[in-house]
């Protein structure tokens, strides 16, 4: 079975006075336990992929199916909840809520989920433990390092075991050890506990950590490969 | 809704301290803005209480029978019995703290100095004494004893322009029955005075007894004043005592023997809740641009929080919620603000360089401020229920955001 | 346009709702005290003009202490001379001399206690209303003739109509018994209870005698040609009077010392309300003025780098401010003046009005007073409290160092 399938995407963007081509006819399975990066240079899709397939942006036409699920006709409230449920998701930056704790960041899906708080407390104690940052569950992110604002977002990502992880240029803003830190750590879950993970880059040591590349170009699929990690 | 409720509040009350500066001076405005609702509210109130009661103690009483013509032509022709049978019964009713009958003439007082027209009225002073004003206000000689008394009360006012003091005599002279012109000496045995100015020239007081022998007109009564346990039950005590009244004679509440004072009252209520929605409505715009500030410096953290799964009500949700508790915030802080200014002018503000001013509108010239809970509660009510429509546009403009626009947003 | 009102006007629009709320809040207490001003205006002017003019005119000669003891024996001696010598001296026409008393009044089938005023029947109506205000019969005209006119509700009292006969008993200026049969020839409806209900007028001369006032009155009532001219009326008053005799000349605050307080009352109530709301309106103006300079700190950073002087930033913020309570003026002063103009035509009534209206001796409409007072008072004191409040996110421009600014998010 597969976590993600997409067929035939398209979508177009204005910008400005211009139609923009952000998907043009992209059809893609993500086997599960896979850990996935898509490259392209910027402006070619990866974006608009990656936030079609977790559900945060519609496709012109074209179905996407999220864990057996189609999810492109849902509503709005419905595509909130599918997103609860199904995905994590760990973006470039502003990762996290800056009223709330390393902690509460992490808890809050599951406050969402309607997780009960002694489960809540337990369950997010060990993501972040997961990641590496015990004792820091009372910093609000102002006091935290850009990696460690990126390990708590990855700890609230995979701590409602979400079916897939998508993370959007997960290290763009990061040194080049606190970026190997968080690849060796989504590898890491990717192994122990088989989430899936789609990661956009253009960072060709993200790329390294790859099980699957996927290159895209002008909004098109261009090469999709296996590769040894 | 439920499950989220924890967490919806704990983002409000957090993201309402993030910009202090901005929250401080909104707070600073709401709680002034109802520092001033409910101290005014309090003012007026207490204004208009006094006034009533005032009021009715020269009406006096909450409802008045009299003959029906009596009102129109107040003189000895408009004369009823005094109750018996069922009204009589019906005046012992539980919701009777007092009764009197009283006989009431215009009439001219004259000293050897000088004359004046008044209303002079025969009252049995031990009946009357919590009823009318008099009784209490007695200041110099001494009140009426018995309604056979052969002396006269009467106002600080009229003593003064008649030039005549306690002990003189004064010369009462009136149309009695037949429409003769009666005259008799009184000696004044005693002087009231009162808040009202106007009072003390108006109205004399003689025994009603005495005064319906000088009038002949036997047993024979003008008025009947009641006065009920509470004010508020007036109409109640109105409809009970017409029913038993009779059809010869008319009953009438006291809001509507001075329909000025039942009009204030009336109008009143109104004012309250004018004054509550101008207040909340002054507030409102800055108000909702604090909002509206708050969700545009959001967006991008509203955009997460709805990428991360947030409802769109849920968003809707958390932006009121911010909204209702600087609302409540505000509301206390004006409360205890308005509460406190109220508790130190208990004693009362003194307005006696407006005193004559404030005699036209039939108010004393010292005014305490008098706080209802009612009046508390509907302006909580009120501020919280307008609060809540206000803040409804920028929290679904909030919500309506695309998450990916959202967190794209610079 | 020089480049700072430039930049101050786009400023403003970078973010429209912000400035259009702002401004919404100047705009609505604007329109609030142009029309709660105009109706003030309106209302006073009509309370005074029915309570002054219906009877007791803008000044009265009188013999000094007779205002506070109203005693028969406080005269003003030779009256008629003295009004003559008013109108004259003051070349005025609405100077009327009276004489006062108390008495009873009986009819076929009434008595009641009544006062009674001795007019002249040649001047009375160019210095009060109710020669004008009689609707049945008609007003004294013979100086000497044994007639009255009454108020309605005190010809209701009695029973009375035009026609009919009263007698008249009460105490003569010496102490003696004063008595006279008098034909009633009018009825006036002032409006006013107070004197509708107790009211009578008969000619001077005919009052004169039977109160023996041996040619004296009590008051001269002087109507200056209007409130504004009051002052200047009275001070020449003062200087014609006879010497010698104690006579004072009174003010209308000083005859109907209720109607200023009453006035004065009002007002002190209405001041705390407008307070209010141009207070609210300064911190509304405070917190989006600082919140605008907050959220430029690093913009402003650099320019103050670039060697702008923090003092013209300020006045950049200043200008702005200056730009949005011009929005606000313009806009309240355009509406409030739109919306009271029509009920300065139509009037503006409430449920209770009319048993409030005859308390204080107004028509049971108002009619909002618009002029440049009631129009521009109000938003002009809204406008400087803006610019008031700006002072603050102004002065915060002063503590920014260039450095720092730019470094904040």
């Amino acid at each position: 079975m597969n976590s993600v399938r997409c067929a035939d995407l398209r979508k177009t963007y204005k910008q400005g006075d211009q139609d923009v081509i952000g998907l043009d006819g992209v059809s893609l399975e993500v086997e599960q336990e896979g850990f996935v990066c898509l490259r392209s240079p910027s402006g070619a899709g990866k974006t608009t992929l990656l936030n079609a397939m977790g559900g945060l942006d519609r496709p012109d036409s074209g179905e996407v199916y999220v864990a057996g699920k189609r999810i492109d006709n849902l509503s709005k409230g419905k595509l909130a909840e599918m997103r609860l449920r199904n995905i994590g998701f760990v973006f470039q930056a502003y990762n996290l809520i800056p009223v709330l704790t390393a902690m509460e960041n992490v808890e809050f899906v599951m406050h969402l989920q309607g997780v009960p708080a002694p489960e809540r407390a337990k369950r997010a104690g060990e993501a972040l433990n997961e990641v590496g940052l015990e004792g820091l569950e009372n910093r609000r992110p102002a006091k935290m390092s850009g990696g460690q604002q990126q390990r708590v977002a990855v700890a609230r990502a995979i701590v409602s075991r979400p079916a897939i992880v998508l993370a959007d240029e997960p290290t763009a803003n990061l040194d080049s050890s606190s970026a190997r830190h968080l690849m060796a750590l989504f590898a890491r879950i990717n192994e122990t506990r088989g989430t899936t993970f789609v990661i956009a880059t253009h960072d060709e040591m993200v790329m390294s950590y790859a099980k699957r590349l996927i290159r895209m170009r002008d909004g098109k699929i261009v090469e999709d490969q296996l590769q040894e990690t | 809704m439920i499950a989220t409720s924890g967490i919806v509040f704990r983002l409000a009350w957090r993201n309402l301290w993030r910009n202090y500066r901005r929250t401080a001076i909104i707070l600073a405005a709401i709680a002034a803005g109802i520092w001033a609702m409910i101290f005014m509210i309090a003012f007026t109130r207490g204004m208009i209480e006094s006034m009533v009661s005032d009021g009715i103690r020269s009406i006096p009483g909450h409802v008045q029978i009299h003959h029906p013509d009596f009102r129109n032509d107040p003189t000895v022709d408009n004369l009823m019995s005094r109750p018996g049978g069922e009204l009589a019964a019906s005046l012992d009713g539980k919701d009777v703290a007092a009764w009197s009958s009283r006989v009431r003439v215009p009439a001219v007082i004259s000293s050897e100095r000088g004359s004046r027209g008044v209303t002079l009225v025969g009252i049995d002073p031990v009946a009357e004494t919590s009823i009318s004003f008099v009784a209490d206000d007695v200041v110099e000689g001494r009140h009426l004893e018995d309604d056979r008394d052969r002396g006269l009360v009467l106002g600080r006012r009229l003593l003064e322009r008649l030039e005549s003091d306690v002990g003189k005599r004064v010369v009462v002279m009136t149309q009695g029955a037949d429409n003769d012109i009666v005259d008799r000496g009184f000696r004044v045995v005693g002087v009231y005075e009162s808040e009202i100015a106007s009072t003390e020239e108006a109205f004399a007081f003689a025994g009603r007894a005495t005064l319906q022998e000088l009038l002949g007109i036997g047993d024979r009564v003008s008025e009947i004043a009641v006065l009920g346990t509470d004010r508020r039950e007036a109409e109640q005590l109105y409809l009970r005592l017409a029913d038993t009244a009779g059809a010869d004679v008319e009953v009438l509440p006291w809001y509507e023997l001075n329909s000025y004072l039942g009009a204030t009252m009336r109008t009143m209520d109104g004012f309250v809740i004018v004054w509550i929605v101008v207040i909340f409505l002054a507030l409102s715009f800055g108000f909702v641009n604090t909002l509206v500030m708050a969700v545009f410096e959001r967006v991008r953290e509203i955009g997460l929080m709805m990428a991360l799964g947030m409802k769109p009500r849920t968003i809707v949700a958390q932006i009121v919620a911010e909204s209702i508790l600087l609302l409540a915030i505000g509301l206390a802080a004006g409360n205890v603000l308005a509460w406190a200014t109220i508790y130190s002018l208990s004693d009362g503000i003194d307005f006696s360089f407006v005193g004559e001013g404030l005699e036209i509108m039939g108010a004393a010239s010292v005014l305490k401020p008098s706080l209802g809970i009612g009046d508390v509660l509907l302006s909580t009510a009120i501020v919280l229920g307008l609060g809540f429509l206000a803040s409804l546009s920028p929290a679904i403009r909030a919500s309506r955001y695309q998450p990916v626009e959202a967190l794209t947003k610079e | 346009m020089s480049i700072t009102l430039r930049l101050a006007w786009r400023n403003l629009w970078r973010q429209p709702r912000r400035t259009w709320l702002t401004a919404g809040a100047m705009v609505f207490s604007n329109v609030l005290l142009i029309f709660l001003i105009a109706l003030q205006l309106g209302t006073y002017q009509a309370m005074i003009d029915n309570t002054l003019g219906a009877f007791s005119g803008h000044l009265q000669v009188q013999r000094s202490g007779y205002k506070e003891n109203q005693r028969i024996r406080q005269v003003v001696p030779r009256i008629r001379d003295v009004a003559e010598e008013l109108r004259s001296g003051l070349g005025l026409n609405s100077v009327a001399a009276r004489g006062e008393a108390f008495a009873l009044a009986s009819s076929a089938s009434r008595t009641y206690g009544i006062r009674i005023i001795g007019v002249e029947p040649e001047f009375e109506p160019r210095a009060s209303r109710i020669p004008s205000l009689v609707n049945a019969g008609r007003f004294l005209d013979d100086p000497v003739a044994p007639e009255i006119v009454v108020g309605e509700i005190l010809a209701l009292n009695l029973k009375a109509q035009v026609g009919d006969e009263l007698t008249i008993l009460g105490s003569a200026r010496d102490g003696s018994f004063a008595a006279a049969v008098v034909n009633i020839v009018g009825v006036f409806d002032s409006g006013l209870d107070e004197l509708d209900r107790s009211l009578a007028q008969m000619p001077l001369e005919f009052f004169q005698e039977t109160f023996a006032m041996n040619g004296a009155g009590h008051a001269v009532v002087i109507n200056a040609p209007g409130l504004f001219e009051v002052e200047s009326v009275a001070e020449k008053a003062n200087s014609l009077l006879p010497r010698g005799q104690n006579l004072v000349v009174h003010d209308w605050n000083d005859l109907q010392p209720g109607l200023r307080q009453a006035i004065q009352a009002d007002l002190i109530g209405s001041w705390f309300m407008y307070g209010i709301l141009v207070i609210l309106v300064m911190f509304s103006v405070l917190n989006t003025q600082l919140m605008s300079v907050l959220e430029r700190t690093k913009e402003f950073g650099i320019v103050l780098s670039l060697g702008l002087s923090s003092g013209r930033l300020g006045r950049l913020v200043l200008l702005e401010t200056v730009l949005i309570g011009l929005i606000g003026l313009a806009l309240g002063v355009a509406l409030g003046g739109i919306a009271t103009s029509w009920f300065e035509t139509h009037g503006f009534t409430y449920p209770g009005m009319e048993e409030m209206a005859q308390q204080f001796n107004v028509p049971d409409r108002f009619y909002p007073d618009l002029n440049a007072i009631s129009l521009f008072a109000g938003p002009v004191v809204v406008f400087a409290g803006s610019v008031l409040a700006a002072i603050y996110p102004m002065a915060r421009l002063h503590w920014l160092r260039p450095v720092q600014a730019m470094r904040s998010a």
